[in-house]
């Protein structure tokens, strides 16, 4: 049976939406199935993201509108799975398409019915917390921007339907059954939220001013309901102390849910932090029992949120919540670390709810055919984290455990890097591309202006004085056409502007409508079908900025959208068609480092069919994997490990380089020119050539000065401990005292090295198992065993590992006590629930010892102009969208040359990295960006300010016949336009924002 | 001031005949009283020429600019550091240029002793003993030097080259002088008497772009006053533009402007141009803790950025 | 009326990022927040995209007040454009004051995407500002 070129995602949020992105990036056709009637999903749903403090929409948004305009993606939302036969390579699906009472193709999005619908719902996005009508989107942004009736809320009043001159409201619509065939799924069901009521000792649902968590979330918002003020629910007030209590529904036997959210010390942390910043006499506490922040850069968040902001950390857990009937303010019973009970009055209490496996994922798995945990998450291995039980369904983000946005994000591109795998005979086979008129040639003709203006049905043109608008835009120069539409989005209408075109001979295009954030690739889109370069089109935002905005000053608006027009026709003078430059790809894939990141990221590209150099530096393959043995699962990961290397030496498309290193990189995306030296003896050096170059140096051992490391043969890293443990027959280890956090989360390193927690559990338990005899201390800070982990740790206390917490100010103390000739190790930690030190005699002290960063980073990442952290560990270009991605593009990084992390993390990111990589190898050109900044070397000088400014290394300083000048890398710039403004000499321009088009528009004052 | 004259005579007859250098640019002394003129030297034996003295007021680096041999420079704190932003900004290059570093005790500023002169014609002027006597057909005067001091002297606090190859004659004590006290008064005056200061100030420009030729930084290869597609401001002495072509070279000079008073010191008529500029130098001081042309790694603060740059004006 | 009595009006020109202030004040148009009709937006793709000359020519032109509006710091599409920017317009702003022009001709302002209210707000605040100065005329080039 032939494979199919195709994919069915289903899950529409952020996860959803990457997989989707990545496989039609990379020539995959993609159903992007959601059951809501918009994508987006939860990260929609945010404020603000952590540890940067991101505005969540600002950041997802554009990729909801790629996803909406993509040529390879079908969005299919409101619909659900019915029924799924067929395997790997060719799935035959059947879906549900419910009826939305709305034409999806007739609707513009206009927003007409949802004003004048009389019926108040409770509007679900916002939690609850505001209301809207029964025709409606789920938020301003939503993607698709198709409006829809529910059915439950409607009157049938019929005003809609009057309302709607686009005659979209279809009150008779059914639903509708689809068949899709694929070559493959991923599930990207994300999760649902834990019910809080379900803890009725904390009394939501009993008590007004006690919130969940996610309804917080959306009152800090700007878009939320108080439009950002934080107001309690009972009386409106700005609630002075807050308490926020961790883990509600997580690590909670009661609830079947011992496992770990992985988020909700982080994302509770940054609600407290926005909380504080909008409001400044806010008081947070946050109670807790370890602060879980070991992602990248999340104990500086932490750090910053105790000692900037104030927010206050207790670690108890809450034993109940009484509401004071006279104020409503809630007195919290809470017993801390030193055992004193303590009762304390707060004026809101927010849940912070955990992440719960989404209901719809039992009927999923039943249909699909695949397994789900103990839990209800969608299961997978250590080796094999986006693989679902059953070939060709691939699962990615939350689905399969909790994990933060970058995890989901990761999981998502190594997901389609799954497919990829997979599908690779059939990639391309089913996507199409368009065809295009021959371009007109337009340079050099003078502008002949052909002037659109919309009335959005009432939206503008019940606001604005249209005609007049219309008849004013014929005087000024240039225009030759100028006319009004009903809807000039409409089907019919593109129609009309192409006929125009014609009839005019139109070489610029205006249309005066909406914004050009939604709507200005569909016109270019249109004006490309009349053979006119897209980038002769201007639009005038006379609705969101005009119309909608001074609703009840006719006559200023109409004024407004009389300017608005004379800026856009003295911008649309001077555009000038733009070229998308092509630029060859060698498809050839570079990967420095072997180890695991490294093997399985060249295994990947292999695998589809590419090329691939790999750079060791080391005489063998494996790094820092050689030096563990067994997972947490008891996996075998030598065994593993020797069999990844055998296919990597059978596979004949990889070329293995040992003993080696990069010495110069030159080019840019698609064109990369590495040298390599290697060292064997004598020097030898290598010129390869490769499209792209994924950075997989991954991460070192910390060797510790601390407890006698070094100095006394029974003090352990946790490896050597680990190796011991794999060699030794059957040892006794007697009193095995564990310290965490050596080396991580100090001064010299002051980041979690998040991999250790882990660790150290794993290893107590094989200490436990081996020897029953054997007592073991783990000494911790914080036990950070986030996600399923948690079962571990909770399964390391059964088996009677001793767990004691220490502050940082106060580490255990090590000591040699001379006793019968012999010197014993005595270890002393204060214990702070008994209130004092204890005392161990140690026959091991196992140390666990902090991941580094390799030295050489700081050499190859100035090599490659990419950067590194403040830690020394390469910096992704975005910390929540792009994980994998570099800003200078074609450079990807994984594994823990990006920070610390566990077996499965570095292949999901491994994985994520091909992918990402694959978007650029799939391809026989990439098409440059229209909009780039370009260089008048009769004004440059050469002084390099531009470059210092450019944050994508897109510029060059060339030795010309005239001496020095800049050059811009068309591939690598970005049209941000920093170096045009910088520049003093006016030497660099941005073409489609020219000086000389500015110069025009500030001109157009009256 | 003999010992600095020996010394660069000397560090440029070295040079010179070790042929590090193809040609010294320094000073030689002019055919007025109280003057200097640059002077261009390629033979040991005319080191000879060589002076130094308080009129040495030329900023020298403009000399630099784009030339392809290798070159000694006379140097003072001043001139030192606008050569180093001009290294750091690729217009001279540092393998080709050897900085004679020499300490400076303050110029005289010739527009303060013609104003002494009334009219009259100078004809001899000697420096002694913090002492200027100058004389001429039937007068003789005696004035303390630091009368005469330029006023970008008083304010300097780099009068020993921060950058130099060769350090000519003693370092000299750095004075502590308020750096941007001249401007205080100016400050802290209400927005309209500012604006009807300057207007009066810069009424009087009449736009012969002398403060541009002798500026150190000014090597665009077209002025944006001189530009076309687009016209951004006018040429015209309409007030508008002329204060708009200052307030524009006192941003193209921010962070870059090392204070050299080189533009005060050409302008014919006598407008105090330092005080625009001087206001970009305490912007960059005290917003981003950057003082121009004391490093030549040190990326400018208009290059780069910190997260936490303050933002007290965005809303 | 005759054209001399007719009420003056400020106009006020203002530099909207795509990715977040253009995006904040189509929101506030799609939430409907009504805000004085004083403004007109160009839009740049980033605030760094701003030279200070577009300032000072709309100054000049006679523009009663600008506005500059970005990404908030961390958020700018182009990761830096708005933190290079923020500096340029520090210094320019600082220089403008220094030469007399009232402070309250230039604004600057983070809008992030989600920020609607905000943007009406500070249009509000603007044009507040604005009127309060009278018509431009310092800098302005008849």
């Amino acid at each position: 049976m032939d494979k199919l070129g195709s994919v069915m995602v289903i899950g529409g949020g952020v996860a959803g939406v990457q997989a989707s992105l990545d496989l039609a990036d990379s020539n995959f056709k993609v159903y992007l199935v959601d059951s809501l009637p918009s994508i987006g999903g939860t990260m929609a749903q945010l404020d603000k993201t952590f540890p940067t403090n991101d505005c969540a929409m600002c950041i997802l948004a554009p990729k909801l509108v790629a996803a909406g305009r993509h040529q390879n993606i079908s969005l299919l939302t409101n619909a659900n799975l019915k029924h799924v036969e067929g395997k790997a390579g060719h799935f035959k699906a059947t879906l549900t398409r419910r009826s939305r009472r709305v034409d999806e193709d007739k609707c513009t999005g206009c927003g007409v019915c949802a004003q004048k619908c009389p019926v108040e719902a409770l509007d679900k996005f916002n939690e609850g917390l505001s209301k809207g009508g029964a025709v409606y989107v789920r938020y301003p942004q939503a993607v698709p921007l198709i409006y829809i009736i529910n059915k439950e809320k409607c009157l049938g009043c019929g005003i809609c339907e009057e309302v709607c001159k686009a005659g979209a409201i279809r009150y008779d619509q059914k639903d509708e059954e689809l068949q899709l065939d694929v070559g493959s799924i991923i599930l990207a069901t994300g999760f649902d939220e834990f019910d809080p009521s379900l803890k009725t000792e904390y009394g939501y649902g009993r008590h007004l001013n006690v919130v969940s968590s996610i309804e917080f979330e959306r009152l800090l918002s700007a878009s939320g309901p108080h439009a950002g003020l934080v107001l309690r629910p009972s009386d409106g007030d700005i609630p002075r102390k807050i308490a926020f209590i961790q883990c509600v529904g997580s690590r909670d036997a009661t609830c079947g849910t011992d496992y770990c959210s992985s988020v909700c010390c982080m994302y509770a942390t940054k609600e407290a932090v926005i909380a504080k910043e909008h409001m400044n006499q806010i008081e947070p506490t946050i109670f807790l029992m370890d602060v879980r922040a070991y992602g990248k850069d999340f104990d500086k968040y932490i750090e910053r949120a105790e000692n900037e902001y104030g927010v206050r950390f207790v670690r108890c857990r809450v034993s109940s919540i009484e509401e004071v009937p006279e104020t409503r303010n809630l007195k919290i019973k809470y017993e801390p670390e030193d055992g004193k009970l303590i009762q304390e009055e707060f004026n809101l209490v927010v849940l912070t709810v955990g992440i719960k496996p989404s209901e719809s994922n039992k009927e999923l798995a039943e249909k699909l055919g695949v397994e789900l945990d103990k839990f209800g998450f969608f299961k997978t291995q250590t080796f094999t984290p986006i693989s679902t039980s059953k070939p060709g369904i691939f699962v990615c983000g939350v689905a399969s455990s909790p994990k933060d946005i970058p995890e989901t994000v990761t999981q998502a591109s190594a997901a389609s890097t799954g497919v990829g795998e997979l599908l690779a005979s059939a990639r391309g086979t089913l996507v199409k591309k368009k065809e295009y008129p021959k371009e007109r040639d337009v340079r050099g003709q003078p502008p002949r202006i052909g002037v659109f203006i919309c009335h959005c049905g009432i939206n503008i043109g019940g606001v604005i004085d249209v005609p007049s608008v219309v008849e004013y835009a014929q005087t000024l120069p240039n225009v030759v056409h100028a006319c009004d539409n009903l809807y000039t989005c409409s089907s019919d209408t593109q129609e009309i502007v192409k006929n125009r075109i014609q009839e005019y001979g139109l070489n610029r295009v205006i249309v005066a409508s909406c914004s050009p954030r939604t709507h200005e690739p569909l016109f270019q889109e249109t004006i490309k079908e009349a053979g006119l370069n897209r980038y002769l089109f201007e639009m005038a935002n006379i609705r969101d900025q005009c119309s909608w905005v001074h609703m009840h000053d006719h006559k200023a608006a109409t004024e407004k959208a009389k300017d608005l027009m004379r800026m856009a026709v003295a911008k649309a003078r001077e555009i000038e068609p733009l070229e998308r430059v092509a630029l060859g790809v060698t498809r050839r894939g570079l990967v420095i480092g072997g180890g695991l990141a490294g093997i399985t990221a060249a295994l990947a590209l292999a695998k589809q069919g590419f090329e691939v150099d790999l750079i060791e530096k080391n005489k063998e393959l494996g790094g820092f994997l050689r030096k563990i043995h067994y997972t947490l699962e008891n996996d075998d990961t030598q065994e593993y490990l020797r069999a990844m290397i055998d296919n990597v030496y059978s596979n004949e498309l990889i070329k293995v380089f040992l003993n080696s290193k990069v010495e110069n990189v030159s080019g840019y995306v698609g064109n990369f020119k590495t040298t390599v030296t290697l060292d064997s003896g004598s020097e030898v050096k290598r010129e390869l050539e490769h499209g792209i170059i994924i950075v997989a140096t991954g991460g070192e051992e910390y060797h510790p000065n601390e407890y006698l490391y070094g100095k006394d043969h029974r003090v352990l890293t946790q490896l050597e401990l680990e190796n011991r443990i794999t060699v030794a027959a059957d040892e006794k280890f007697g009193n095995v005292v564990m310290i965490q956090c050596v080396g991580s989360r100090n001064d010299e390193h002051p980041y979690c090295s998040r991999m250790c927690c882990g660790e150290a559990v794993k290893n107590s338990l094989k200490v436990k198992e081996k020897d029953p005899e054997a007592n073991v201390y783990v000494l911790f800070r914080d036990i950070r065993t986030y996600g399923i982990m948690e079962e571990d740790y909770k399964r390391a206390r059964e088996a009677g590992v001793i767990f004691i917490r220490y502050e940082e100010e106060n580490k255990p103390k090590l000591a040699k006590i001379k006793s019968e000739g012999k010197e014993d190790l005595q270890v002393s930690v204060f214990e702070p629930i008994i209130q004092e030190d204890i005392i161990i005699d140690a026959d091991l002290l196992v140390l666990s010892a902090a991941v580094i960063p390799p030295q050489e980073n700081g050499t190859l990442a100035k090599m490659l102009k990419v950067p590194l952290n403040e830690d020394g560990f390469f910096l992704e270009a975005h910390a929540k969208l792009r994980p994998v991605d570099f800003a200078t593009e074609g450079i990807f990084v994984c594994g823990m040359a990006h920070s610390p992390k566990p077996i499965e993390e570095s292949i999901s990111q491994a994985k994520a990295a091909v992918s990402r990589a694959c978007t650029l190898l799939t391809k026989d050109t990439i098409e440059a960006e229209g909009i780039i900044a370009t260089v008048n070397p009769n004004r440059c000088t050469a002084c390099e300010l531009c470059m210092l400014v450019c944050a994508y290394n897109a510029i060059e300083i060339e030795e010309t016949k005239r001496g020095k000048v800049a050059k811009v890398n068309s591939a690598l710039c970005k049209g941000c336009g920093a170096c045009a403004a910088t520049c003093r000499c006016s030497a660099i321009d941005l073409k489609g924002f020219t000086d000389m088009q500015m110069n025009l528009i500030i001109n157009t004052l009256r | 001031m003999h010992n600095v004259e020996n010394s660069i005579r000397e560090a440029a007859k070295k040079l010179l005949s070790e042929k590090k250098v193809d040609l010294i640019v320094g000073y030689e002394r002019g055919t007025l009283p109280l003057r200097t003129t640059p002077c261009f030297v390629d033979k040991a034996e005319d080191v000879r020429k060589l002076v130094w003295n308080e009129n040495c007021d030329a900023n020298l680096s403009k000399y630099l600019l784009s030339r392809k041999e290798n070159v000694g420079v006379v140097a003072k704190g001043c001139d030192a550091r606008s050569i180093a932003v001009c290294i750091f900004e690729k217009q001279i290059d540092k393998e080709k240029v050897v900085i004679i570093g020499a300490p400076c005790l303050g110029l005289i500023d010739k527009k303060k002793v013609k104003a002494k002169l009334d009219g009259r014609e100078l004809l001899e002027a000697t420096i002694e003993d913090e002492q200027i006597r100058l004389k001429g057909e039937g007068f003789e005067l005696v004035f303390p030097k630091k009368d005469f001091i330029c006023n970008s002297c008083l304010t300097c606090r780099h009068r020993n080259p921060p950058i130099y190859d060769v350090f000519t004659g003693e370092k000299v004590s750095e004075a502590e002088v308020d750096e941007f006290g001249e401007i205080a008064d100016l400050e802290a005056k209400p927005a309209k008497e500012r604006w009807e200061h300057f207007k009066e100030e810069l009424d009087k420009c009449i736009r012969c772009y002398a403060c541009r030729e002798v500026c150190p930084l000014c090597y665009c290869k077209t002025c944006f006053v001189d530009q076309t597609m687009p016209i951004w401001f006018g040429k015209t002495n309409d007030l508008s533009d002329t204060m708009i072509y200052h307030l524009v070279r006192a941003f193209h000079v921010a962070g870059r402007c090392v204070d050299c008073g080189a533009c005060s010191r050409a302008c014919p008529m006598n407008i105090n141009l330092r005080e625009v500029v001087k206001k970009t130098e305490k912007i960059m001081k005290e917003r981003y803790d950057y003082t121009a042309g004391l490093s030549l790694e040190k990326i400018p603060p208009l290059g780069e950025f910190k997260i936490d740059d303050s933002q007290e004006f965005i809303k | 009326m005759k054209p001399a009595e007719k009420e003056w009006t400020p106009k006020i020109l203002a530099f909207l990022c795509n990715w977040c202030s253009y995006a904040g004040a189509d929101l506030a148009g799609i939430s409907r927040m009504q805000y004085p009709p004083n403004i007109r937006v160009v839009r740049v793709p980033c605030s760094g995209r701003v030279n200070p000359y577009f300032i000072i020519k709309a100054l000049q032109r006679g523009w009663d007040g600008v506005l500059v509006s970005g990404c908030h710091p961390g958020d700018c599409h182009y990761i830096s454009g708005n933190l290079v920017a923020r500096r340029r317009f520090a210094v320019l702003k600082d220089l403008l004051e220094y030469l007399g022009i009232e402070s309250g001709r230039l604004n600057f302002s983070w809008v992030s995407a989600a920020e609607g209210e905000k943007f009406a707000t500070v249009v509000k605040e603007v044009v507040e500002k604005v009127k309060a100065l009278g018509p431009a005329e310092r800098l302005v080039k008849r």
